[in-house]
């Protein structure tokens, strides 16, 4: 017995000698580290913009951590910010669009103002006012979410339309032309998730509208925008057009495998598409429909996100001058991440390069980045305030009900109950 | 918990060797028999099929498990390809069996001494603080996460393997655990042990720890298990992506904008086979340890 | 187990083993909980705070969303450990027949669930029971449904997943409990009761669950513990929807903390609300335990 306990003994020991060697050097300092959340997509552009950095300026070192995921990087920022934490954040961080304000102004001073160094007249006006807090922007803009109604061409021909019968249409439209579709060909318009809001809200925003009014507060109950995308949204439902989905990957999975006929959603999605390269030719792409009230248009947003610097960092003039040297003015660098990532940036002379005008075959030809970009100056600004989520939230919780034909007023007003206690 | 009385072995083997020549040839008896292995062949193939569709979505693209394709394909190594480029699994790998191994062996030891103590030494006051042990099992970890945070931060020790294992080496369900195991050792070992002169902690390493070793098997598993799996902890305390688990790892591969299922089965079998291996080593062991924590 | 009084070195040995455990629950959790106790009286965004007095508990009665996560908890909870106990109990009784075949197959292969890594669970269950999935085309071929039947998009049927889920990663987990403890029941009092002629279903109300209550009632504990803090399910395959049908108190938390606008105040209250409710719920299963041993 006692050889075993010595030799259990000398297991201990070494196991806890084992724990001394455990701490891990973090990135040392001179190293720009940057978080972003896809490496095939907002990632690789990354990657891409930090070899073209580091071939100016050689000294540099920039680290891409693109093994998060979105939700992921959310948790660890806000972690860290509520702890007061500065340590472990990086010099550089991908956030979305639409809840940029809710860490803009529940952590003031974590982020550092880029508008004093970069000219921020430079890129899409509607992303620079989606960072600006008190006169002063923040974020250096990425992607566009700018929207655009992908469609299966062939579907589309099997039923009897064309190209054309998409091109500035209304929603309710839209559902016509779905049921015809549908009869002739089976297949249904569209992937919904009752989990996800982004159809409701690309409709609002066509509108100029967003859940709050201009000082912030709730403004749901006589939100017309509002209340007729809920409407559209039912209509999808009772004509029988929706493929229902619960997760991204389902999402993705039904409409790239040819169950669906149509996506709307942000132009990102592109890669996506594009991914199964045994339907080139089958696709094209038709501005997103608007919502048959008055000063709704043909163009909206959905997601799209910005590169912030954190005011903690200890390189904040070199991540500053790298965001500036490549992303602020690097004309050739939008091209070549449009056409390897399908990114759609922000900086508006891109729009006159070369990969900007040329037309995809997978498109059958059609310059949809041409397309993309002047539906990308119509989308109207919006001001997506801090309370997004809880918003949303509360909206997710009518949807089963409305889609199943209830009464679209009382549910506005379940909304702005739930969203008004959440927004204490 | 009360300890069940000592079988009379004779008397039982008898009765059921009785029973069993008297078994055969009772049609109501045989058709129950049908019923219970019917039902548990249900329950089998139920707990089993999730694997083997995990195991045979390896083999296929993506496109073809979206399709729900449940026969095997050909596109193994094209998936393990994608993921072995995309993710350095053996860094990751190595973080995650250093964090699991180590984080381990610490709560073995750690939690099985205040279990062991619990039961062994008695007083008003350590019942009291057990007592109030077993209700703070109770809270949710999100609600601890941002005071940890902030300790850890000021330790300056985030995005270390130490932060990651420190806060679940004192276990209290391991504790827990161990102290209703700790009714089942037979307290005439210690006194003997006593008596020939053993200290205290002599008697806990030598006397204890052998007799127990099922015990230590089962929990072996839970802990292992447990830390091997840890996601939220992991997730906000590990920075760079060199110090990631393969848990984290595989789970953000779930969410890109072009989701590779092929490729993220292949991740989510890696990810599963270290914990069916020490089940598979450990198994026999483990039910003989569960026996102990019922008594 | 009775115990003599101990002795002044037993004394100070019994705080030795137990003080390393304690001083790191004390760092890790204690610390933690008393500060998040002090947090649940502050409100304000991020990190403008001020003392709020009563103001959280105010909020808490008037949310109609802490409500539904309450209910769905609760849900969860009357339905969900009951179906599990009860079938843990049958595979273990079944499993405990001696002269059962395979018996070591059937026991590990339901087994097998609990020992799955959460990412690979959950992954797997969303695409088996997506609305194209596997388990659609099963149930459509044995003709037991005519159409897709919406697992993640319907607010009942969401529940009923969840349910599902937790009962196939969980059941064996509990079933290795009541396996162990019918070992240690004597074989000779249910040979003696069939030989008097007792009926199968009465030998089981009668003589195994009075002898496995101690067992039942630690499997009821942990369980109500784990469906409490029900977070990794609910996150990773129904995200708390559709319509927050299957939204739990600690996804609540989860998400007012780091999903909302930040009101860490606010959600340190509801973490209280789960530890109020567990020292209720110990309080009632202490009593009902009492009871037993008056009786």
């Amino acid at each position: 017995m006692n050889r075993i306990v010595s030799r259990r003994v000398r297991a201990l020991g070494l196991a806890l000698t084992g724990v001394s060697f455990l701490s891990v050097a973090s990135a040392m300092a001179g190293d720009v580290t940057v978080w972003a959340w896809d490496p095939n997509f907002n990632g690789a552009t990354m990657t891409e913009a930090a070899a073209r950095y580091t071939a100016i300026n050689p000294g540099a070192n920039i680290i891409i951590d693109d093994s998060a995921s979105q939700d992921d990087i959310r948790a660890k920022l806000q972690t860290q910010l509520l702890a007061g934490s500065t340590d472990g954040l990086p010099d550089i961080v991908l956030i979305q669009d639409d809840v940029a304000q809710k860490y803009l102004q529940s952590f003031p001073g974590a982020f550092e103002p880029l508008s004093d160094t970069i000219d921020m007249s430079v890129f899409a006006q509607y992303k620079v006012a989606a960072a600006t807090l008190d006169g002063k922007s923040y974020s250096l803009p990425f992607d566009s979410g700018v929207t655009g109604l992908f469609y299966r061409s062939d579907y589309l021909e099997q039923a009897g339309f064309t190209a054309d019968d998409l091109k500035d249409i209304t929603w309710d439209r839209l559902v016509e032309i779905g049921t015809t579709v549908k009869e002739k060909t089976g297949h249904k318009l569209l992937d919904l998730d009752l989990n996800d809001t982004g159809v409701i809200r690309m409709m609002i925003q066509s509108a100029g509208k967003w859940y709050f009014a201009e000082d912030g507060s709730l403004d749901i109950i006589d939100n017309a925008p509002l209340k007729k995308a809920l409407e559209t949204y039912a209509k999808f439902y009772q004509a029988d057009l929706v493929n229902p989905v619960s997760s991204w990957a389902e999402y993705t999975g039904s409409f790239t495998s040819g169950n669906t006929a149509m996506v709307p959603v942000g132009v990102w999605i592109t890669g996506t598409i594009k991914a199964n390269a045994d339907q080139s030719g089958l696709w094209g792409v038709a501005p997103v429909p608007r919502l048959d009230i008055e000063g709704s248009v043909n163009a909206s947003n959905q997601g799209g996100s910005s590169w912030y610097v954190l005011a903690s960092s200890d390189n904040k003039e070199e991540a500053i001058d790298f965001l500036k040297t490549v992303w602020g003015s690097d004309v050739d660098f939008y091209q070549q991440i449009l056409v390897n990532q399908g990114a759609v940036g922000s900086l508006l002379a891109a729009r006159d390069g070369e990969a900007y005008k040329a037309s995809d075959a997978f498109f059958s030809g059609q310059p949809v980045w041409q397309d993309f970009s002047t539906w990308l100056s119509q989308i109207p600004s919006v001001d997506y305030g801090t309370f997004t989520a809880e918003v949303d939230d509360a909206v997710k919780a009518q949807l089963p009900g409305i889609i199943q034909g209830g009464d679209v007023t009382a549910a506005l007003q379940a909304i702005n109950d739930q969203a008004s206690q959440q927004m204490q | 918990m009360t300890a069940t009385p000592m079988t009379t072995t004779d008397a039982g083997a008898a009765a059921s060797a009785q029973a069993g020549t008297r078994r055969s040839g009772n049609p109501f008896a045989m058709l129950r028999r049908a019923l219970v292995y019917v039902l548990l062949s249900i329950a089998a193939f139920v707990s089993v099929f999730p694997f083997f569709w995990m195991i045979v979505g390896t083999t296929n693209t993506s496109a073809d498990i979206i399709r729900g394709k449940a026969s095997f394909g050909s596109a193994f190594f094209d998936n393990a390809a994608t993921f072995f480029t995309q993710v350095d699994a053996l860094r990751v790998f190595w973080n995650s069996a250093v964090i699991a191994i180590v984080g381990t062996v610490l709560t073995l030891a750690i939690s099985s001494l205040a279990g062991y103590s619990f039961e062994m030494f008695r007083s008003k006051v350590r019942e009291r603080i057990f007592a109030l042990l077993l209700l703070l099992l109770s809270i949710p970890f999100a609600a601890l996460m941002v005071p940890l945070f902030v300790m850890f931060a000021q330790a300056k020790l985030v995005n270390t393997y130490v932060a990651v294992i420190l806060p679940t080496v004192a276990s209290i369900f391991i504790i827990f655990y161990f102290r209703q195991a700790t009714k089942a050792f037979p307290s005439e070992l210690r006194d003997a042990a006593k008596i020939d002169g053993l200290k205290e902690w002599q008697i806990f390493l030598y006397v204890y720890l052998p007799v127990m070793r099922s015990t230590y098997a089962a929990a072996t598993i839970i802990i292992f298990m447990a830390n091997w799996n840890n996601y939220l902890w992991p997730l906000i305390v590990l920075q760079t992506a060199e110090n990631k688990t393969i848990t984290l790892i595989v789970s953000a591969l779930t969410s890109a904008y072009t989701p590779d299922y092929g490729m993220i089965l292949f991740g989510t079998v890696l990810a599963t086979l270290p914990t069916l291996i020490i089940f598979f080593l450990l198994q026999r062991r483990f039910v003989e340890g569960m026996l102990g924590a019922v008594k | 187990m009775p115990q003599a009084r101990l002795d002044r070195r037993e004394h100070i040995t019994g705080w030795a083993f137990i003080a390393p455990a304690l001083i790191l629950l004390g760092l890790f959790m204690i610390y933690p909980i008393v500060w998040s106790l002090w947090m649940s009286f502050q409100v304000g965004k991020g990190m403008n705070l001020s003392f709020g007095g009563l103001a959280n508990i105010e909020r808490l009665t008037k949310d109609a969303v802490f409500q539904r996560a309450l209910g769905n908890t609760f849900i969860f909870f009357i339905v969900q450990v009951p179906i599990m106990i009860g079938l843990a109990l049958l595979f273990a009784v079944a499993l405990n027949d001696s002269t059962l075949r395979f018996r070591g197959l059937f026991r590990t292969a339901i087994f097998l669930p609990c020992v799955t890594s959460l990412i690979a669970y959950s992954t797997l269950f969303k695409s088996m029971f997506a609305t194209n999935g596997v388990v659609k085309n099963a149930l459509m071929t044995l003709h037991l449904t005519d159409g897709p039947i919406p697992w993640l998009t319907d607010p009942f049927w969401a529940k009923i997943l969840i349910i599902i889920a937790i009962t196939w990663r969980w059941t064996g987990y509990n079933m290795i409990f009541y396996l162990a403890a019918l070992q240690n029941i004597d074989r000779s009092i249910y040979e003696a009761a069939r030989i008097d002629g007792v009926p199968a279903w009465a030998r089981f109300r009668y003589l195994t669950i009075p002898m496995l209550k101690p067992v039942i009632l630690f499997t009821t504990v942990i369980s109500t513990i784990g469906t409490l803090q029900l977070f990794d399910e609910v996150q990773n395959i129904t995200q708390g929807g559709p319509s927050d049908a299957t939204l739990t108190l600690s996804l609540y938390i989860y998400n007012l903390t780091f999903k909302f606008m930040p009101s860490f105040g606010y959600s340190a209250t509801v973490s209280w609300v789960i530890v109020v409710l567990v020292g209720i719920l110990s309080f009632i299963q202490f009593l009902i335990a009492r009871d037993r041993r008056s009786a």
